[in-house]
């Protein structure tokens, strides 16, 4: 049935069930009546969009269960279920389930997961069925697969647009700096994706803030995504099954951050052999021990990475001698119980810590921890569930001084959070998405401890509470074969709870606002609640099975905020919640895209443009003090930003040379009173000025060429434009110093030269195992990074001499251009699995 | 608190830098009036020069044919600033300029234009005691070696301001990373502490150079023989403040230490128009501080007494 004929028959069926059918309801209440006859035509109408009212009854049953990898017992993300005779299907969800309702038949099915080899079903539909399919690896394809593509044409299929995946087989291929496999730079090689340079932690997506990104491990929230200053990102390769990048047309299962959602799965571990994987790298040795506990129903995995810099250096020099400590290491382990048919269990958990120890009474340190326990089931055959609770943990510190005299300060940040989730499995045309989440935050915004002469000062800032609740409810409708929506709501609650709150009063935009007053709060208190409602739309209109349109809108809403006024992102920024100084982030984004695949979908092509408006845009004061700081709040600046762009990509799936490129055109801006505010001494009204992370163009080409079974090449190249700054015009001698000055007060009103990098890899596969009948697979991966040693600017800055001053002579001042990393970094590492 | 940071981390990572003279844009070229007055009974200078381009490295030129005076609002008494070749100045005859407690005025009087600043002149604390440390190798420097604290107490009461200046061997410590300020006992007003021992950070972080002046490699901070001055000006919020945006604008260590260091934004100032519609672009800073200071020896006296206390 059309689309348009069976909304017809709904709004025959609204008008007739409504005005004929009043029920038992009083005459002499006709406000009442009219309210709930409202109500009741609002429920049927609803009903009848999703198509569950039909104006015949047809009897259908439910075929559903879990889709996996025949080799270790993975669920299968995203693998396609196609039923032939229809043309339609579904796709398993991140616990590899699916369920579809269709009238009784007799159907053949083809089950899809790019990388192994399609299974071909016949199902007699004649009661509810229960089918758990195991997919096997297709061996000749071992060598050629590139970005995780799920179903064939999910490009062109699902309604979800503007989102990138990566599999994790891709990110290994790649040539990655000092060849550790890093997924946050893999995932920067996709469009909309950038970050400020080598050495800034985190990621920025369609002109949205590193901040602005929720980094979920196995659901956990991850604080801080970067080992060592950006250079590496936290998470362990060998631990990772599935990375999945939501830049706009967020579901609304999803929300806390305005720019986007990197959900990374972790493996749940062979369920059917012991495996052990590892490598030795130039920075990283990795060791990863999965295997079943009980075959079939319980499995585990443990990966572990540390970086051994120190452990060399502790052979060659006493440079660490003095108890002096340089390292990082992150410990990741799963485990799942498939107690019964109908219930599963899932535990995680997630060590890090990076940590700069230079004596035993001086260093620096930081590290995330998480964990979570998840429970799967199955309330029947179209009602699939989860409940996730997990707590995450970021917090760093830093210690200054001797046993004696010791000054030392650290912040942290915890999170408590419980989420239940429901996919409900209507019928082949309706997928229902519900549930909700609830947060407790718990901030130490700064713990600071003052020795003197071994007597003791605490000055620590006041710890914060505050709750996030939201519940969703979202659908994802086919509406006749070509359009398929997706829409949804999730209605946002945030509590900023107990303490003191200071109140400011206002003043010139710019300058610290002046204390008003304090008052102390209970504990538990409410000092300021905010509610937001947040609509969620996507559209597919699929003209042919390899061409479509999508278009989304959503709206989000953020109530932390990370509070950075450096020029890179770094793992001393701090999170602040929003307060009553402090109003919650929010952002629209609308965007509009054409998807095509050639060739039997060997090649994707797509092309995305989006318009994103930031509100409540959290800036500072210049020099505003965002470290240690009770009254942090009168420092914040409030502003809008705004980002819009192109974005174009074409992939090849298949064959031996496979690759993509990409291409996004992008402006990224803010307006904040204080701020760039030219010669408006008075109102000091704002101008727009680009973000640090503005860059107009950005370029990445990734390329694979299977030379033959054994040896891979592979290549990168990036080429972004020049990042701004702020340069000065003048020179000015106050106090002793020559400070910088900047004509018309503006802010980034240069641009540092542009930044371009190639990097090449090569993957040797086979070298030792694998061979003379040894089992296992090994592999040795070269690579060189920045391979034409180009000193790519990370920024310029403008300085006084370094040498001391002469008294009576001028102070010199220069500007220097800072590179990260200036020289071409050539790295091996050797990968073992058996 | 940064400069510990870009420390530690300077000496982890090894990064790339070289000049460059980028072409900036269309210079302000504007009045810069540098006021920084004390009690002392010493010449009193205020500096009142045109902006220079950036990459200008010559001094600074006077503006000529001013009338400077400051005028203290408390008792009225007006004290007339003279030009000179360089600046314009003021000799005290037998006692330092102002009075703890009183507020002044500045002003900078051109054919054109009138400009102003206030600014209050607040109390200071005596500094107590130098003393000097005896360091086993350890991760600043290895080698045994010599560091340096003062000690001082803020007074009860919130809200004192300090800059505190220092000389070794007679040579001022004017580095950028060597301006020391505190608020109270502690370094910024958001970690408030009051009435105490100026914090571990202030007494030691600023005072002890690690770094050789001429070779530029890790030396002890202090050697026999080497001595220490301290003086604490006393200096008032808006002052405190300038000199806090100053530190972050000046301070830009390189290396990796950059990825720490905010955007560049122009400093405040108090300097203003009489006239509240002109649009005449100034810069600069007055403020004027009461200044108590003392100063030890390293002698092997004192260097032997601070081995024996280690």
């Amino acid at each position: 049935m059309g689309s348009g004929a069976q909304i017809g028959k709904c709004v025959q069926f609204i008008s007739w069930k409504g005005w004929l059918d009043p029920g038992s309801e009083s005459i002499t209440q006709p406000l009442t009546l009219n309210m709930k006859l409202n109500r009741l035509r609002a429920i049927t109408g609803l009903l009848c969009l999703m198509g569950i009212i039909h104006a015949q009854a047809q009897e259908k049953f439910t075929l559903s269960g879990y889709l996996k990898d025949a080799s270790n017992g993975e669920a299968l993300i995203g693998a396609t279920v196609l039923v032939n005779e229809l043309g339609t299907g579904t796709v398993s969800n991140v616990y590899g389930f699916y369920s579809i309702t269709l009238p009784k038949e007799n159907y053949t099915l083809t089950i899809r997961y790019i990388g192994f080899e399609d299974e071909q079903m016949e199902v007699d539909l004649i009661d509810n069925r229960r089918l758990d399919v195991e997919l096997r690896f297709e061996e000749q394809k071992l060598q050629e697969v590139v970005v995780s593509g799920k179903a064939e044409d999910e490009n062109v299929s699902s309604v979800q647009m503007s989102t990138a995946e990566l599999g994790i087989k891709s990110i290994q291929k790649m040539p990655a700096f000092v060849g550790e496999v890093d997924i946050i730079k893999s995932i920067q090689l996709l469009p909309g994706v950038t970050s400020v340079g080598e050495g800034a932690s985190g990621f920025n997506v369609r002109g949205g803030s590193v901040g602005q990104n929720l980094v979920l491990l196995d659901e956990a929230p991850v604080y801080q995504s970067s080992h060592m200053m950006g250079f590496f990102s936290v998470f362990n390769p060998d631990a990772v099954k599935d990375v999945k990048l939501y830049k706009g047309g967020i579901p609304s299962r999803y929300g806390g951050r305005l720019s986007s959602i990197l959900d990374i799965r972790m493996k749940e571990g062979n369920n059917k052999e012991y495996d052990v994987s590892g490598g030795v790298g130039t920075v990283f040795s990795r060791l990863a021990v999965e295997g079943p506990i009980k075959k079939d129903k319980a499995s585990f995995i443990i990966a572990a990475r540390r970086s051994y810099a120190d452990v060399i250096a502790k052979l060659f020099t006493d440079a660490l001698s003095d108890g002096s400590q340089l390292y990082f290491y992150d410990l990741t382990a799963k485990t799942n119980y498939n107690i019964n048919a109908n219930n599963r269990i899932y535990a995680s958990a997630y060590l890090g810590r990076d940590v700069f120890g230079f004596d035993a009474n001086q260093g620096f340190d930081w590290g995330n921890r998480t964990a979570s326990f998840r429970w799967n089931r199955l309330y029947s055959d179209k009602l699939f569930s989860n409940l996730s609770l997990f707590y995450s943990n970021y917090d760093y510190g830093f210690k200054f001084g001797n046993e004696q005299d010791l000054f030392s300060f650290g912040s942290e940040i915890s999170t408590f959070n419980v989420k239940p989730e429901f996919s409900w499995f209507l019928n082949a045309r309706n997928e229902i998405t519900f549930g909700g989440e609830g947060i407790l935050y718990l901030f130490e915004p700064g713990s600071m401890l003052n020795k003197t002469d071994g007597e003791s000062t605490n000055t620590s800032l006041e710890s914060r509470r505050a709750l996030e609740a939201s519940v969703y409810a979202g659908n994802d409708q086919r509406l006749g074969s070509n359009l398929t929506v997706q829409y949804g709501i999730r209605l946002s609650y945030f509590n900023y709870l107990g303490g003191t709150a200071y109140h400011y009063n206002d003043t010139i935009p710019g300058r610290t606002k002046p204390l008003k007053s304090e008052t102390k709060y209970k504990d538990w208190a409410s000092i300021a609640d905010f509610l937001n409602v947040e609509p969620r739309l996507a559209v597919n209109y699929q003209f042919s099975r390899s061409t479509a349109i999508k278009a989304s809108y959503n709206r989000m809403n953020q109530y932390i905020h990370l509070i950075s006024n450096t020029t890179g992102s770094t793992p001393i920024d701090i999170w602040q919640a929003s307060t009553n100084n402090l109003k919650p982030q929010r952002a629209d984004q609308v965007a509009l895209g054409y998807f095509k695949n050639l060739a039997n979908n060997q090649y994707e092509l797509s092309a995305e443009t989006y318009y994103k408006w930031m509100h409540n845009q959290v800036d500072y004061i210049d020099g505003a003090d965002v470290f240690v700081n009770k009254y942090l709040e009168s420092q914040l600046l409030s502003g809008e930003g705004r980002a819009y762009g192109l974005e174009l990509y074409a992939k090849k799936n298949e064959g031996r040379l496979s690759g993509w490129v990409s291409y996004t055109l992008a402006w990224t801006e803010m307006r904040v009173d204080g701020i760039n505010f030219g010669s408006d001494k008075i109102n000091r009204t704002g101008k727009w000025y680009p973000t640090r992370y503005d860059q107009r163009h950005n370029l990445k080409l990734a390329a694979f060429f299977d030379l033959n079974d054994r040896i891979t090449f592979s290549t990168n190249f990036t080429y972004l434009s020049g990042t701004p700054g702020t340069f000065p015009t003048d020179r000015i001698t106050v106090g002793g110093y020559v400070v910088p000055y900047i004509n018309n007060n503006e802010r980034n009103n240069f641009r540092i030269p542009d930044y371009h990098r190639l990097d090449l890899g090569m993957t040797i596969n086979n070298v030792w195992r694998g061979k003379k009948g040894r089992s296992g697979e090994d592999s040795i991966v070269i690579s060189v990074y920045n391979a034409y040693a180009r000193q790519n600017p990370f920024s310029i800055y403008f300085s006084q001499q370094r040498e001391r001053q002469q008294s009576g002579l001028p102070l010199e001042t220069s500007a220097t251009q800072l590179s990260m990393i200036g020289t071409v970094i050539p790295a091996l590492a050797y990968n073992f699995k058996f | 608190m940064k400069n510990v940071l870009y420390i530690l981390i300077g000496m982890t990572f090894a990064s790339c830098e070289y000049e460059v003279t980028p072409k900036l844009a269309e210079l302000a070229n504007l009045m810069v009036v540098d006021a920084w007055l004390n009690n002392k009974v010493e010449r009193q200078v205020i500096n009142i020069t045109r902006s220079q381009p950036y990459f200008d490295n010559s001094k600074p030129v006077k503006i000529p044919d001013l009338e400077v005076s400051l005028i203290d609002l408390t008792d009225g008494t007006v004290f007339y600033f003279e030009e000179g070749p360089d600046h314009y100045y003021w000799e005290p005859t037998d006692e330092g300029l102002g009075q703890i407690g009183h507020s002044y005025r500045l002003l900078v009087e051109s054919a054109e234009e009138t400009f102003e600043a206030i600014a209050s002149l607040n109390r200071t604390p005596d500094i107590d005691s130098i003393i000097y440390e005896y360091n086993t190798p350890n991760f600043l420097l290895n080698e045994v070696h010599y560091t340096v604290q003062f000690y001082a107490t803020d007074p009860k009461g919130p809200g004192d301001c300090y800059w505190i200046k220092a000389w070794k061997n007679g040579q001022f410590l004017g580095q950028p990373g060597e301006l020391n300020m505190a608020y109270d006992a502690s370094v910024s007003p958001g970690q408030p502490i009051d009435g105490q021992v100026f914090t571990y950070p202030i007494r030691f972080g600023f005072i002890n150079p690690y770094t050789d002046d001429e070779t530029r490699e890790q030396t002890s901070p202090y050697r026999i023989g080497d001595s220490l001055y301290v003086e604490v000006h006393s200096i008032d919020r808006a002052g405190y403040d300038f000199l806090y945006n100053l530190y972050f604008q000046i301070n830009r260590p390189g290396g990796f230490g950059e990825l720490f260091s905010s955007p560049l934004s122009n400093v405040s100032t108090n300097i203003q128009s009489t006239d509240p519609n002109s649009t005449t672009a100034v810069a600069g800073f007055f403020n004027i501080s009461a200044v108590r200071g003392q100063g030890l020896k390293l002698s092997q006296e004192v260097a032997d007494q601070a081995k024996e206390k280690h």
